[in-house]
């Protein structure tokens, strides 16, 4: 597992500067505790402890609060809660524009962490598709990714269907003869990837990293024409001159929000909040060992705050000397 | 956890051989006229989209305005409610867990005796070592308030209902309603309304579980004995006086029924909830766990609610029986020994958490699942492909379609079709000269209904078949119901997932009638079949239904038919326990006398037991359906295209239009199969009269 993880971890894009230009700002309510959204997946997890800790250092309460992601933003404009640290452009419901329109919540600014989602398979999948991971190789053996649902077509596990159907429209794009079928779950979607790494069997996904699950299954990406602009807008772009869509996903921006009250109310954490950046490289192994090693994240990220002082430290103490 | 019973509609005017016939005949007209006319007339296959009125707007408008009317008010009620969870949270999470076990432990004793302590001490120290007990009692919070808000505004509705016999039609249909909606439809409307925490689950788990109660304080006011009703008429109280003293105690035994239904109920819904999150319950850990597809870790928090649901349930239908004494002394034993653990641990520092004794086997059931998979793999694509292409493909798309190279081998012809139906008519001839004309009838619609496939059957045919249905079951009020509210779905443009709806549940509800109807026959004929089908339904019925997800997923993948196990994995419990308690309990006198002159044990079983039983087989039925429909929704979640995904996706875009309209049509298409079910169950009882 752990060496699967370092290959995973290789692939990824690094950035990791850290934004830090502003100035101390006061601290507000430090007697009110500032409560954070915990969502479904451990890397949100990992990232918000690690803001949590972050303006504990800085002299704050932090309270943390499940919430379901699609469900938490009338929660932030309530007040309910204060800030939500990992929004994933590709499935955030239309409410939060909505919402972030009428001036009820404030979007923070970008994490740092570097996305990627695209047309995905377990390693053992290239036998059966010989030319993978180029997309090209798809046009001549969709018959070995047909199902029952799907003959004649082959199959492609898409996302569920409320995060929208971007393997869908790829395959309309590509002119490729696979049939999308939405998961319904990110939970359906895991399990197809384990039963067909257990039963060796062909599978077509559209997934994302940072996932823990890219490392633990060996997943890879078809190579797709990059995503330029032109793609989404001009059908005579990319490979097939009918249709727009032909081309890799557009990366997405992974950000964080906040209830508008927060600057005024803790302006000193509002500022930790905007700057706070987390690197693909730094969530991805507490991610592991939380996952794979079944540590706590508690711990995981507390190790981390230990050993990565030059990371965090400096965006607090800006904010608050 | 089953639903009492619906109140059957007008039914009883007997239908006679023709009435069926009748029916049966204008439902194949219909069936003519579209076939002929199909190519012609194109709006009769398919609505036309520009005829569909923009309901989800609608809805959504009129609502989000009526929210926004009463947002204030609720959030002041919410602020309310907020103590009393504070309080049980803190109560509850606050006791030190030896304190909590042996208070259990104790009650047990009191209630039922050792055998009733020993399930209060080993299910609760099963809870303790999961390693899931603060989380376990953040579930029994919630629960701890929500079933007395339940349990009150049910007890309301029922007496009302009761004083009122004229709102009795109208309060029926509401219970009607707050138990077939899908809680997943109206969780976005409650939460912009009552603001976000776990108040939101509450509420909707209130509202679920109200019903149960309502209907089982109705039944029993219903049931008090005209003697006492006079006796307390005559010494002279007022009305309020003859309700409190007198008659709701008496009743006390049937609402003791309906407050064990609204508390498993409660329970169940409890789990639902969590999706919003807000409270560090179990429900939250079991979609943590689901999300990575961990079945072991799933199916351990399961049981942690199926433990909390037995214990729950069985101590709650003790309270509903009459007491029999136990010995204080080893009672006041249990809670000397309770004050000293806890003591004792207090001081040593006992953390519930850090036990996961059962993390190991957790993960040893989750490598047998992938191991077995692993193993199976050709074997169960096999079952998979045979079921889809055999089975519920044809059912969906009708073997016209349905029928190709890649699947029978052969493609299907204008000549298969006319074979086909040469055959249905042979056998329609067939079971006409045999048995009855209707049965020939009714061979040759589904004969029709296979040809064609449910999801393209043409909307007069479904509207106007239903409506004959409901003539044939009701008379024409229930035709008319049944009539109209499809045709509201039909308008809302929901129809073609109302369709894949009508499919999904219809295919799995005919397996769970075939295979549940023969283990309940099993069942009643072995006690030792029994012995082992009983943990096992209880199991099913108790366990989160996210839990079934994952090994289905694992085996089949996402999917119809991994959709269609999941439904009948829930939905044919009903089956099994009503086909069993209605063989067994014919009288005795009757099979006396069977057995007396002569007849064998199948005999007695076909002859007598079987038509006996008929109702109360029904009535299964009736609650496998709306089971099947409540499954429908978490299916959802393995990817189906039918109006659960829609509910899943409203709720994943806050669209509350969106949401409460797919909710609606659901909750339709599970009363109008209730109504039908009802009206027919109420037909055979009259006519065994009983």
């Amino acid at each position: 597992m752990k060496t699967y993880l370092k290959t995973g971890l290789s692939t990824v894009a690094m950035t990791s500067a850290l934004v830090v230009g502003a100035q101390a700002a006061e601290m507000g309510a430090t007697g009110e505790p500032i409560k954070l959204a915990i969502n479904e997946w451990t890397g949100q997890h990992v990232t918000t402890h690690v803001a949590g800790e972050m303006l504990k250092a800085a002299g704050y309460e932090v309270e943390y609060v499940t919430a379901g992601m699609m469900n938490q933003f009338q929660a932030i404009a309530d007040g309910d809660i204060h800030a939500t640290l990992e929004i994933w452009s590709s499935n955030v419901s239309d409410q939060y524009g909505v919402l972030k329109d009428a001036g009820q919540l404030e979007e923070l600014s970008d994490l740092g962490l570097n996305a990627r989602e695209g047309i995905a398979y377990p390693a053992h999948v290239e036998d059966l598709c010989p030319g993978l991971p180029a997309w090209e190789a798809l046009k001549d053996c969709a018959m070995n990714f047909a199902t029952a649902e799907t003959i004649p077509m082959g199959r492609l596990v898409d996302y569920p269907a409320d995060w929208g159907t971007p393997g869908a429209d790829r395959m309309t794009g590509l002119a490729l003869p696979f049939k999308a079928v939405p998961a319904g779950s990110e939970g359906a979607l895991i399990a197809e990837l384990r039963a067909s790494t257990e039963k060796k069997s062909p599978l077509l996904v559209t997934f994302w990293q940072p996932h823990w699950a890219m490392a633990a299954y060996d997943v890879k990406f078809i190579d797709l024409p990059v995503g330029e602009e032109a793609c989404f807008t001009d059908p005579s772009w990319g490979p097939n001159p009918n249709a727009i869509n032909d081309c890799d996903f557009s990366p997405s921006r992974i950000f964080k929000a906040g209830w508008p009250g927060l600057k005024e109310n803790w302006p000193a954490a509002h500022e930790i909040l905007v700057n706070y950046q987390l690197a693909v490289e730094d969530q991805q192994p507490m991610m592991g060992a939380v996952d794979v090693d079944g540590r706590s994240v508690e711990d995981v990220v507390e190790d981390w705050m230990g050993a990565n002082e030059d990371k965090w430290k400096p965006v607090v103490d800006a904010a608050i000397k | 956890m089953s639903t009492p019973d619906t109140p059957s509609a007008q039914a009883g005017r007997g239908i006679s051989l023709s009435r069926g016939t009748i029916a049966a005949l204008f439902v194949i007209a219909i069936a003519v006229l579209c076939r002929v006319f199909e190519n012609q007339v194109t709006w009769l296959v398919g609505w036309p989209a520009a005829w569909t009125v923009p309901m989800t707007d609608w809805v959504g408008t009129a609502v989000g305005e009526f929210l926004e009317f009463f947002k204030p008010l609720a959030r002041r009620f919410s602020w309310l409610l907020s103590f009393p969870m504070s309080w049980a949270g803190s109560l509850l999470g606050g006791a030190p867990w030896p304190l909590v076990v042996g208070l259990v432990t104790a009650l047990g004793w009191k209630l039922g005796g050792a055998r009733m302590a020993a399930l209060g001490f080993f299910g609760l120290g099963f809870v303790v070592i999961s390693g899931y007990w603060s989380q376990g009692m953040n579930t029994l919070a919630l629960v701890a308030v929500s079933v007395p808000l339940a349990a009150i505004m049910g007890l309301a509705i029922g007496v009302l209902a009761y004083e009122f016999p004229r709102v009795k039609g109208a309060v029926n249909a509401v219970l009607d309603v707050m138990q077939t909606v899908p809680t997943f439809a109206y969780l976005t409307p409650l939460l912009v309304l009552f603001g976000f925490g776990p108040v939101v689950g509450l509420i909707a788990s209130a509202i679920y579980a109200a019903p149960p109660m309502a209907r089982n304080v109705l039944l029993g006011l219903e049931r008090v004995d005209d003697d006492i009703r006079e006796a307390a008429i005559m010494s002279g109280g007022t009305r309020r006086q003859q309700l409190f003293l007198i008659e709701l105690p008496a009743a006390m035994q049937q609402i003791m029924v309906g407050f064990n239904q609204c508390l498993m109920a409660a329970l169940s819904m409890v789990i639902i909830a969590a999706v919003i999150g807000g409270f560090q319950d179990i429900g939250w850990e079991v979609l943590l766990t689901m999300r990575k597809a961990l079945f072991g870790p799933a199916f351990l928090a399961g049981s942690v609610i199926v433990i909390f649901a037995v214990i729950i349930d069985r101590m709650s239908s003790a309270l509903a029986l009459p007491g029999q004494p136990y010995d204080r002394r080893v009672g006041y034993g249990i809670l000397a020994a309770t004050l000293a653990v806890t003591i004792w641990s207090l001081i040593a520092g006992w953390s519930p958490n850090g036990f996961a004794a059962l993390d190991g086997v957790a993960s040893w059931v989750d490598e047998v699942v992938g191991g077995f998979t692993a193993a199976n793999g050709a074997a169960l694509d096999n079952i998979k492909n045979n079921a889809m292409f055999y089975g519920l493909l044809p059912l969906r798309i009708g073997l016209s379609d349905a029928v190709l190279p890649f699947t029978w081998g052969f493609q299907w012809t204008e000549m298969h079709t006319q074979v086909f139906y040469a055959f249905a008519v042979a056998f329609a001839g067939f079971f006409a000269f045999r048995s009855s004309l209707t049965w020939g009838l009714i061979v040759l619609i589904a004969a029709f209904i296979l040809e064609t496939g449910i999801s393209q059957l043409p909307w007069p045919f479904v509207l106007l078949g239903v409506g004959a249905l409901g003539w044939v079951s009701g008379g024409w009020r229930l035709a008319r119901l049944v009539t109209v509210l499809l045709g509201l779905i039909l308008i809302s443009g929901l129809w073609d997932r109302a369709l894949l709806s009508l499919y999904l549940a219809g295919a799995s509800v005919f397996f769970c009638a075939v295979f549940g109807g023969l283990l309940g026959l099993w069942s009643a004929l072995s006690p030792r079949a029994w012995a082992v089908i009983r943990p096992v339904c209880d199991m099913l019925q108790t366990i989160p239904l996210f839990v079934f997800l994952i090994p289905v997923l694992m085996f089949f993948q996402i999917g119809e038919f991994s959709a269609f196990l999941a439904i009948c994995m829930y939905a044919i419990v009903p089956m099994i326990r009503y086909t069993r308690h209605g063989l067994i309990s014919t009288p005795d006198e009757l099979v006396e006398a069977a057995t007396a002159s002569g007849a064998g044990r199948w005999q007695t079983m076909v002859e007598l037991r079987a038509p006996y039983a008929a109702p109360t087989i029904l009535l299964g039925l009736n609650q496998t359906i709306l089971y099947a429909f409540a499954m429908l929704v978490i299916a959802a979640l393995i990817g189906t295209t039918d109006l659960g995904q829609s509910i899943f996706l409203a709720l994943g875009q806050a669209d509350i239009g969106l949401g409460i309209t797919a909710g609606a049509a659901m909750a339709i298409l599970a009363l109008v199969a209730d109504r039908l079910v009802q009206g027919f169950a109420e037909e055979r009882r009259q006519a065994l009269g009983l």
